[in-house]
């Protein structure tokens, strides 16, 4: 089933191509496995076996075989996302649970807590290690908690997100990787749940939606058909969110705070850039455009001024 | 060469002459050759008899040869550390001085200690010598004295042994944990499967020494042999038991995939690199170039994708590293890391290698990963390490990763002898 498709959806979308969905019918494999099996099954992916000490051993499946199948078909026929069909998704050290209503972490948005880690190692003196961090639609709590994870023992996290499937599953990340106590979790638009005590933040990151509305249905079918809506759509030139959380760090930053937005590309980092240098009266600065590691200029991260 | 080589038959023949009766252990290794038949017109391999029993029967009998040369290193150390320790106390020393015998003081304090220790142990000796001496009359006092004197020479010789194995050239290296890099060399697919034989025998092995084994990255043949593999390999002293892996691996057998019974020969390439971290290769990030090499897209909240593969270019040398078989682009990226850093570091070594051996040759080539070190020869059931000359007639056992230490330990121990006879030369 996974060669048939060949090039096919490479061709037609952007989608995966034989090589990764044989790859994906591997992990699925692998993580339908009871627990204490081998994580590798070397011809799971090929009928074909080397003919040596590999395979024909019993192994426990958590999932009975026609489950498989039936999930493969949804993988295949629906373009059901990989990650949805097995619940989960790998991204930094993290296992995080994801379900259909919450976006997938994308392996770009990883490199926001890089940066977060290089502040930390440097401002290690302005305390933004034992700060409060806001992360502002948090979606399966990625962001919350990978830095929930590098702050020090007094530092704490934010994260918000409007959608309640977004939030519940937030909270149950947050509670497999223990984090109660430092990650809170709110339902709400933005900056609206933070209390007034919670004004003074030592850093935010966010990635907002920031897909313009009129690419929403040519994306590939992953996207477009099963991931939602909300935490895609950016508005007309898909700026509308990142415009009002810049707006909203100029004024909730504490004094040397740190933020870092992840975004469409080039054209909206340069403009967003752009927009903080001249617009917000020099209260945010050293602002730089960071690329991803496929070469697109897609963060824009900086401080408030002192 | 020559002389070197008479020299260590001198020092054998010596060490021989004092030797006692076998003791069990000592039979059993004589008795060993069942398993391991040391080419029998190899002088090294007779050679490695006597050593096996010198370095397991605790040194026991080091030749009066190598007793005096460390003796008069010893003393070279002793006034060495009490010059520096003048110069530390003296109230007009200048920093620099100061610190600078306080830094070399700092290196040569656990050689100094036993020295001391055996200092005190030998004038106890001399004590007990002459309380026997003195009490012939007192049968109890000089029984007492005797056993308290066996025991102090026992001790006397493990602090002998001790101080020689720090006075030998040690390989830094040894006690780092390494990365296994395993490549199919010519023999196509034959060379594939013969390529994931060898590295699952490394994976048992590492099992069996309770190591950690890990795979960084396997690229798969059409029949799902190894064109190329990676792993982590981490635990105590990984590197020093490991090393001499590195080199070709020869197999000869009827492959798999060949319908006319012909015997093929093919080979695997085996490299065991030290592992490193940044610091030690001193990294720079301005030095890396770090990317997805996927094509176009848009990226970001556009794409699914759980492709998540990174390449690691090393700008100043060109050494890339791709790494794709963990589920997240930052796991993917630490590995990467991880194998360039062992990368750059072997190559540091071998650069000073080959400037050390300018001056100096030496004996097992551990690191130069063209050499051809091992064959597996499938129909006679029988592996052979072409440095030291033996060969295991288990070839099964072998590559279930039970009988490796057959050839691990003599190579060690072919190490021990080299280092004792440039410490001897180099006098
Ligand atoms: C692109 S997703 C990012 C999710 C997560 N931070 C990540 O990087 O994987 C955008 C998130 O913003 C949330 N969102 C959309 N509008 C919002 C709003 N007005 N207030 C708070 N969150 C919102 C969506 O529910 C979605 O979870």
């Amino acid at each position: 089933m996974a060669t048939s498709v060949g090039s096919k959806f490479l061709d037609l979308d952007n989608g995966p191509d034989s090589t990764l969905l044989h790859r994906e019918l591997n992990w699925l494999i692998q993580d339908s496995l009871g627990e204490g099996e081998p994580a590798t099954l070397s011809c799971a992916a090929s009928a074909s076996s080397s003919g040596s000490t590999s395979s024909k051993k019993v192994v426990k499946l958590r999932t009975c075989l026609d489950d498989l199948y039936r999930l493969w078909k949804e993988r295949i026929e629906d373009r059901r996302p990989f990650q949805y069909l097995v619940g989960c998704e790998h991204w930094r050290d993290l296992v995080l649970s994801v379900e259909e209503g919450v976006l997938i972490p994308r392996p770009e948005t990883e490199l926001i807590v890089d940066f977060v880690e290089d502040v930390l190692a440097e401002n290690y003196g302005d305390g933004l290690k034992e700060g409060l961090w806001a992360d502002l639609g948090t979606g399966s709590g990625a962001l919350a908690i990978a830095i929930g994870r590098i702050l020090g023992c007094n530092g704490r996290v934010i994260a918000t997100d409007l959608s309640p499937v977004a939030v519940a599953v937030t909270e149950y990340n947050v509670k497999r990787y223990c984090l109660q106590d430092k990650v809170k979790v709110k339902q709400g638009s933005w900056f609206e749940p933070l209390e007034e005590s919670e004004v003074e933040l030592g850093g935010i990151v966010s990635n907002p939606p920031y897909i313009p509305s009129d690419n929403i249905a040519g994306l590939q079918a992953e996207v477009s058909k099963h991931e939602p809506i909300l935490a895609l759509d950016g508005g007309a030139n898909g700026m509308k969110d990142l415009l009002h959380l810049c707006n909203g760090a100029a004024s909730m930053l504490r004094p040397g705070g740190f933020f870092a937005f992840e975004t469409n590309g080039e054209q909206q980092s340069q403009f967003l850039a752009g927009y903080m240098e001249s617009e917000l009266g020099g209260r945010l600065v050293d602002i730089k455009i960071e690329s991803d590691l496929a070469g697109i200029p897609r963060f824009v991260k900086g401080f408030k001024a002192r | 060469m020559a002389d070197r080589g008479s020299l260590l038959r001198r020092i054998l023949r010596s060490i021989n002459q004092q030797l006692p009766r076998p003791t069990v252990a000592e039979f059993r290794w004589r008795t060993r050759p069942s398993v391991i038949r040391p080419r029998p017109a190899s002088c090294i391999s007779s050679l490695f008899l006597h050593w096996r029993q010198y370095s397991t029967e605790l040194q026991h009998h080091m030749s009066p040869e190598l007793m005096k040369l460390m003796e008069q290193r010893l003393s070279a150390i002793e006034n060495r550390s009490d010059h520096l320790h003048q110069i530390v106390n003296q109230p007009e020393a200048s920093p620099e001085e100061y610190s600078r015998a306080n830094k070399e003081l700092r290196k040569l304090r656990d050689v100094a200690e036993l020295i001391t220790d055996l200092r005190a142990k030998q004038k106890e000796i001399n004590d007990l010598k002459s309380v026997i001496a003195d009490c012939q009359d007192d049968k109890d006092m000089k029984e007492m004295a005797s056993e308290e004197l066996d025991q102090a020479m026992a001790e006397e010789k493990r602090l002998q042994y001790l101080l020689l194995k720090h006075l030998l050239p040690k390989d830094d290296a040894d006690e780092r944990d390494c990365i296994l890099e395993v490549r199919a060399g010519t023999g196509g697919e034959e060379a594939s499967l013969f390529a994931m034989e060898i590295f699952k025998m490394y994976e048992k092995y590492s099992q069996r020494s309770g190591w950690k084994f890990e795979v960084i990255d396997v690229a798969q043949s059409d029949l799902k042999g190894y064109k190329e593999a990676s792993a982590s390999i981490s635990g105590v002293g990984v590197y020093g038991k490991l090393k001499f892996e590195s080199g070709i691996h020869r197999v000869q057998r009827v492959p798999v995939t060949e319908k006319s019974g012909r015997l093929h020969t093919s080979a695997v390439s085996v490299a065991i690199l030290p592992q490193a971290d940044q610091v030690d290769v001193q990294l720079r990030n301005e030095d890396l170039k770090i990317d997805t090499y996927r094509s176009g897209g848009s990226g970001g909240q556009h794409a699914n994708t759980t492709d998540s593969a990174v390449r690691i270019t090393h700008i100043p040398t060109g050494i890339t590293v791709t790494i794709q078989d963990e589920r997240s682009q930052h796991k993917n990226k630490s590995k990467a890391l991880k194998v360039l850093c062992a990368r750059l570091y072997e190559m540091e070594r071998s650069r000073l290698h080959s400037i050390r051996s300018q001056f100096r040759s030496e004996q097992i080539g551990s690191g130069d990963r063209s050499e051809r070190i091992r064959t597996y020869n499938f129909p006679q059931g029988r592996v052979t390490d072409h440095r030291v000359g033996i060969t295991s007639h288990s070839i099964d056992d072998m590559l279930e990763g039970e009988s490796l230490d057959t050839f691990i330990d003599a190579l060690l121990l072919q190490q021990e002898m080299d280092a004792i006879s440039s410490f001897v030369s180099s006098e």
